[in-house]
């Protein structure tokens, strides 16, 4: 079992269902959203190791939830997803805070790796103590 | 040459072609995605099976049916796609307005959901024959929605329906929220200029009897009989 709680938010719903289904298997404590305002919504309700986000959604997008995520949560760790990503969007999203920058598809394993990365210093720092 | 009107019309053209090819792109990077995701699933489920668990048949055939559906709305973007290339074929051919407001309804769906408006393509119940160039009138049509886009405040709700007029064929872009200028954005004006010369039509701002504006195309007498665009 793994004791991950990550917030999957992406505008297509079958791949949010797919993916949060995915991750239970796993273990992984899952939920999925469909929008930048439902994902804040949701870190507004319960805490979150990390936030895997998708860039381009209707209304609040990845880039502009992921400047909100990053002031008010600064411990949790954001990684952005794309279908057709740009360097220059890469450049902003990871000037935002976020961790990665990562290329639709992706392998499940490599995701959750990934984020495991991303989390691990702040387990390490808790379990010393600090 | 730069300010040939013929270069420039195609310019605006290749604008277009490639903002809704790229769209369409990414929506079916967006299938592919997810019957990526299905299929996954679906190794996990036989995965856990192998190992002494239950696999639940149901579930599986759940998921092949979930992977079918996304094959199917591959499909749709692709004939979109397939019907966009031809749309440019016969420039002063007879085509069906309704034809091209259905495509023009599928090539659009995914610029209105990104901007959260509810947009509605409504073709004519009856074949409404036009002798002139397809592309030219979805190049309008997409100005249109972008002017209509810019300006959507409270109401958010944008349709396009084709109908007979007094003078013949008409096309209207109906905006509930009031459209003030469609030659603020150089971008919109020019695409919506170069397209309206093409067609020969010239696009008239109008109060909508129940709010809002309406943007009418007068396309004129019908021809004869209607080309299949597809």
């Amino acid at each position: 079992m793994s004791d991950l709680k990550l917030l999957f938010v992406d505008d297509e719903e079958e791949l949010v269902s797919a993916l949060v289904e995915r991750l239970e298997i796993r273990g992984v404590d899952a939920v999925g959203v469909t929008s930048g305002d439902q994902a804040l919504e949701q870190l507004r309700e319960r805490e979150f190791d990390a936030v895997i986000m998708d860039v381009k959604m209707p209304g609040l997008g990845g880039l502009e939830a992921l400047r909100t995520i990053s002031r008010r949560y600064p411990e949790v760790k954001v990684i952005l997803l794309t279908g057709h990503g740009s360097a220059e969007d890469s450049e902003i999203g990871r000037r935002l805070g976020a961790v990665a920058y990562l290329q639709k598809p992706v392998d499940l394993e490599d995701l959750l790796a990934t984020v495991r990365q991303a989390v691990r210093p702040r387990e390490e720092k808790a379990s010393h103590g600090g | 040459m730069g300010d040939d009107p013929r270069r420039r019309s195609g310019r605006e053209g290749i604008v277009y072609f490639g903002a809704v090819g790229a769209g369409l792109s990414h929506e079916l990077s967006n299938v592919f995605n997810i019957i990526n995701e299905l299929a996954g699933l679906q190794q996990d489920i036989v995965a856990a099976a192998a190992q002494g668990g239950a696999a639940g048949l149901a579930r599986v055939t759940d998921l092949a049916a979930r992977i079918k559906a996304q094959v199917v709305r591959g499909e749709e973007i692709n004939r979109s796609l397939h019907r966009l290339s031809h749309a440019v074929d016969e420039p002063d051919g007879s085509f069906d307005v309704g034809e091209t407001l259905v495509l023009f309804g599928s090539l659009a769906a995914r610029t209105a959901r990104l901007a959260e408006v509810a947009f509605e393509s409504r073709p004519p119940k009856t074949p409404m024959a036009h002798r002139g160039d397809p592309f030219a009138l979805l190049l309008v049509l997409h100005a249109c929605l972008r002017a209509a886009i810019a300006a959507a405040a409270s109401e958010r709700r944008i349709e396009v329906l084709a109908e007979e007029g007094p003078d013949g064929a008409r096309v209207v872009v109906c905006s509930a929220d009031p459209l003030t200028d469609l030659t603020s954005d150089a971008a919109i004006a020019e695409m919506l200029e170069f397209g309206c010369a093409a067609l020969a039509v010239a696009p008239r701002l109008e109060r909508a009897p129940g709010g809002g504006d309406l943007i009418v195309l007068n396309l004129g007498p019908e021809s004869t009989e209607p080309r299949s665009s597809g």
